[in-house]
């Protein structure tokens, strides 16, 4: 089986950082598919059902249905975003999400032997992402249809629990 | 890595000693060897990490069984490898077709070696396609991964040992043990 047969060749996507931009090679690398930032779920409503607050998720990776989020921020730092991903998972569980946080990152550098770019893929130093040419797996139209088929799922299933009164409020966004 | 391994300094504790390790890979050799009484088995032994642990699994299986070994290269980042051309460093050497095969490894952590190993040797039509690991770390699990015959599940610690290195160095100890820090933080 030649599983480099649907390899192609695209514009890499603006990454709005460094780390994210070495995930998405390391997925490369293991020819897992991901699409970036695809789909953004809103996470925050106010009582007319106007969106106040929403979640894009770094990576989604259609063939495991499984969404990816990245943060390499320090650890007491993260509690804005791990808030969003609690309300991600009340509002939509039926959606598959890991947070890997810089620990994990910087983890995975080191299994590969890099652990000395941690630094520099990390934190503020990251912010700023080379351009560079994608090489990866194209998501074929059945997964895309899949991951959109998904999505609309997802937030049906928000919209119903979001029907039930208890859980539109108007939160402030820290 | 340019400092010198020190392979009794270096390792903070050890997390499973060799009797340990011994035990469980004799209760994972009998429970193969029920399993697959009467099949045809290939255990197909993922290089370098599982050396070990195959070796001293295989010699605990009862029913007979073919081996086979591959070596996949690990992520770098170089632009060669991110093309996505240098993968199966090891190819198998016998065809797997209707055969029961099961992968051995020595760890599973993100699974992305593993996901990508398994759709492979799918790809190779075998009766069915099983995992065997001795170390689970699912902490650091990305890719969800069915895991059939499972050693043991560790914490989120930097082990070496029973096959599994650092810089290729400390995959001769006998027993699976924490690496300091300090060795893999400052190696210089």
């Amino acid at each position: 089986m030649d599983l480099d047969a649907d390899i192609d060749i695209r514009p890499a996507p603006a990454f709005s950082h460094a780390s994210e931009a070495e995930l998405a090679r390391i997925l490369d690398f293991y020819t897992v598919g991901w699409e970036y930032e695809p789909h953004t779920f809103p996470i925050l409503f106010d009582r007319s059902g106007a969106v106040l607050e929403s979640f894009s998720p770094d990576f989604y990776l259609p063939e495991l249905d499984l969404y990816l989020e990245l943060t390499t921020l320090k650890q007491r730092l993260v509690r804005k975003k791990n808030r969003k991903l609690r309300r991600l998972r009340e509002l939509y569980p039926g959606v598959q999400i890991k947070l890997l946080y810089s620990r994990d990152f910087r983890a995975l550098l080191m299994k590969y032997g890099k652990l000395s770019l941690a630094s520099a893929l990390t934190g503020a130093d990251g912010q700023t992402t080379p351009p560079r040419v994608r090489t990866g797996r194209s998501v074929t139209e059945t997964t895309r249809a899949g991951a959109r088929r998904s999505r609309a799922e997802a937030r049906a299933r928000a919209v119903a629990r979001l029907a039930s009164a208890s859980l539109i409020d108007a939160e402030v966004t820290a | 890595m340019t400092r010198r391994p020190d392979l009794t300094a270096d390792v903070s504790e050890i997390l499973l000693s060799e009797a340990q390790i011994q035990a469980k890979v004799i209760e994972l050799g009998r429970r193969i060897s029920d399993d697959f009484a009467g099949r045809e088995l290939t255990l197909v032994s993922v290089l370098k990490g599982s050396l070990p642990f195959m070796a001293d699994l295989m010699r605990s299986i009862t029913i007979p069984v073919q081996i086979d070994l591959m070596e996949v290269s690990s992520y770098g980042g170089t632009a060669t490898e991110s093309s996505g051309l240098v993968r199966i460093l090891k190819d198998l050497s016998s065809s797997i077709d209707g055969r029961h095969v099961l992968i051995v490894e020595d760890i599973i952590d993100t699974g992305l070696t593993l996901n990508y190993l398994v759709r492979y040797l799918r790809g190779k039509n075998p009766a069915s396609l099983q995992i065997c690991t001795l170390l689970d770390k699912p902490a650091r699990r990305i890719v969800e991964i069915a895991i059939d015959y499972r050693g043991f599940e560790i914490p989120d610690q930097f082990v070496v040992g029973y096959g599994l290195d650092y810089g290729e160095a400390y995959r001769n100890l006998r027993f699976v043990g924490v690496l300091r820090p300090e060795v893999y933080l400052d190696p210089d």
